[in-house]
């Protein structure tokens, strides 16, 4: 997704902030009103096996955002449809058997440029992972592959993104190097020339020095000088700093703003980036992810989403794919 | 069973009054000290030059015989000093006053002339569920920075014993990690598969422990249904065990500025309840700390 793929016109071009002029995307509402305009987009759909995945597909279709092309295991597909009535009479439908040949055909599909976008079902997410890490060695795009995670959070004007959420289980510095410049992609793609990024770390008054610090300090050096491209760490490693700001303990945080809130949140871990994303089981923020390939969006619901926040995640889906088309292509 | 701050309050002032340590105290912390001396929760004995106490109380309301002050007037000696009257039964809850974080904890874990007690001294956090009426723990949210399943073992066995204080009968715990199932490649998944393989064992008492669980299952039974997972713990769970301390830290912090969250916590694993300064605890919920350090150094919580 960035850095140069030697024969591969298209992959691994970094955007250039100030040329695209797109524009900036601040909230999810943004990317349905934009799917509605970009879309229909293929939809290369692996699995859909499950009720509340295949509502979602058919919600996705009837909202013109995309036009999906469904493999997997013909009689659960139909089975599916038939539960959610949904006619999938009219779609290209490859039937295909075995969670990782349903994944290696989607992402082979995404990659060679049949469909702009793929989605995973009702399949475990390391299939999908294996499949995008084989053909981007093939692409060679040298590329590491990461989840960003976007929360919508009343009160904070832009979307908040966390990564890796998804792949790296303990990334050093040099895979969060990589992990930031696909999240800087991404926002760059959003319309954002100069997103701000937050290294996350435990690091408190006791305990001495954490590695998630010792990172924060290499990339921030990295960052400011000019490795990520345009883009700026801040000084902030945790939540107290980035809402604080300096300030002493409040009396109150009950009505504490997220002013200055960085656009990028790189977690210490998966553990530390899967427990904090998926809070919005438990608090008021609305969570969408993905994975940016070289060649394209892969939109990756959690197996316990329901389908209004599919839907959401395959119109974000849809919007970078067309910003990704234009600009990148 | 305790279900609100205010369900604590409550108890920890039946309770009776305590005897409170403060040593180096600062101006912000005496506000809090008269409150929860006029609520009836302590009485506070504040260590340090007692000539300087005696100027930082003037006109406060901890003025005039409210107080008592323990003189030590040499700097270097007052945290010992405030530790050794602890170890001797002359208090019961040391509270954190100007003294930074890491030489109070320090004092407190030294194996000779410290307080603690058990294996691991664990912080834990207090959280309260307003829709639910419920209180939840996480842990350990500050003190240990990458547990084995050694330390994980006594982290929970510490927050076990402040849930059943709370009144939780049989606590359900969830080992939190970042997927469900068991990843040889994810060690957080082993832990938690072997605390919850030893919970089986009544190794922890009356206790229902899950894991690994990710966080969607541990909150919500609909989700974890759908990834085929059925426990009286998911949706119910009374205490978050983390892997590490940068999801346990984050996690609190999380929950208090992007949710929320009222929060307090306290120091386990130790003889005598100790309250340290957390930034992400709003000081209007500190009094909560004191009737929690409170509550533990009543009939059935010793600390430790």
């Amino acid at each position: 997704m960035h850095g140069p793929a030697p024969g591969n016109p298209g992959a691994g071009t970094r955007i250039n902030p100030t040329k695209g002029g797109a524009a900036m995307i601040r909230s999810l509402e943004d990317f349905t009103r934009l799917a509605r305009e970009k879309g229909p987009k293929k939809l290369a759909v692996l699995a859909p096996e499950d009720e509340e995945f295949m509502r979602a597909v058919k919600a996705g279709w009837e909202m013109g955002y995309i036009e999906p092309v469904l493999i997997g295991d013909m009689k659960k597909m139909e089975g599916v449809a038939e539960k959610t009535a949904f006619d999938i009479g009219r779609f290209q439908k490859i039937p295909r058997e075995g969670q990782q040949a349903i994944s290696d055909l989607g992402i082979r599909m995404l990659f060679a440029g049949e469909t702009p976008i793929a989605s995973k079902g009702q399949i475990p997410t390391s299939y999908i992972y294996r499949s995008i890490i084989r053909e981007e060695a093939k692409a060679a795009s040298g590329m590491t592959v990461s989840v960003v995670t976007f929360w919508e959070v009343p009160g904070i004007d832009h979307l908040v993104a966390f990564t890796d959420t998804g792949v790296n289980i303990q990334p050093d510095a040099e895979a969060k190097a990589e992990i930031v410049k696909n999240a800087v992609f991404v926002y760059h793609l959003m319309g954002y020339p100069n997103p701000k990024i937050a290294i996350l770390s435990g690091r408190r008054e006791v305990g001495g020095d954490l590695a998630s610090y010792r990172d924060y300090k290499i990339l921030k050096k990295a960052a400011d000088a000019g490795d990520f491209g345009a883009c700026e760490i801040v000084d902030a490693t945790s939540f107290t700093e980035i809402f604080l700001g300096g300030r002493d303990g409040l009396s109150s945080y009950d009505r504490i703003s997220g002013d200055g809130m960085p656009h990028i949140l790189v977690v210490p871990c998966l553990d530390t980036g899967n427990v904090i994303c998926k809070l919005d089981f438990f608090l008021d923020v609305t969570r969408s992810s993905l994975v940016a390939t070289s060649r394209g969006p892969v939109c990756i619901p959690a197996r316990s989403d329901f389908s209004d926040n599919i839907v959401q995640q395959l119109a974000m889906c849809v919007v970078l794919a067309d910003r990704m088309e234009k600009e990148v292509r | 069973m305790m279900n609100s701050f205010k369900d604590i309050l409550r108890a920890a002032k039946q309770g009776g009054v305590k005897r409170l340590l403060i040593p180096s105290p600062a101006a912000k912390d005496l506000p809090l000290l008269a409150e929860a001396t006029a609520g009836g929760l302590i009485a506070p004995c504040l260590v340090g030059d007692g000539r300087m106490i005696k100027t930082l109380i003037g006109g406060s309301p901890l003025d005039g015989g409210k107080c008592e002050i323990l003189e030590e007037n040499d700097a270097r000696r007052v945290l010992g000093r405030a530790i050794s009257h602890l170890r001797a039964g002359h208090a019961d809850i040391l509270m954190q006053g100007g003294i930074a974080h890491q030489e109070l904890m320090d004092a407190v874990l030294d194996k000779n002339s410290g307080l603690k007690t058990g294996r691991v001294a664990s912080y834990v956090s207090l959280f309260e569920l307003l829709k639910r009426d419920k209180l939840i723990l996480i842990t350990d949210t500050y003190l240990n920075n990458c547990p084995g399943i050694a330390e994980k073992q006594a982290i929970l066995e510490n927050a076990l014993q402040l849930a059943r204080r709370l009144g939780m009968e049989q606590p359900k715990t969830a080992v939190l990690a970042a997927i469900e199932q068991v990843n040889p490649g994810i060690p957080s998944t082993l832990d938690a598969a072997i605390l919850s393989k030893m919970a089986e064992r009544r190794q922890f008492g009356n206790a229902v422990v899950e894991g690994p669980l990710d966080i969607d299952c541990a909150l919500s039974q609909v989700a974890a249904e759908r990834k085929g997972l059925k426990s009286i713990v998911t949706g119910n769970v009374d205490i978050y065990l983390v892997p590490e301390i940068d999801t346990g830290h984050l996690l609190a912090e999380a929950l208090v500025f992007f949710g929320h969250m009222q929060t307090a916590g306290l120091v386990m694993g130790t003889s005598n309840p100790v309250i340290l300064k957390m930034p992400f605890v709003s000081d209007e919920n500190r009094i909560m700390e004191i009737a929690l350090a409170s509550l533990l150094c009543g009939k059935g919580g010793r600390n430790g």
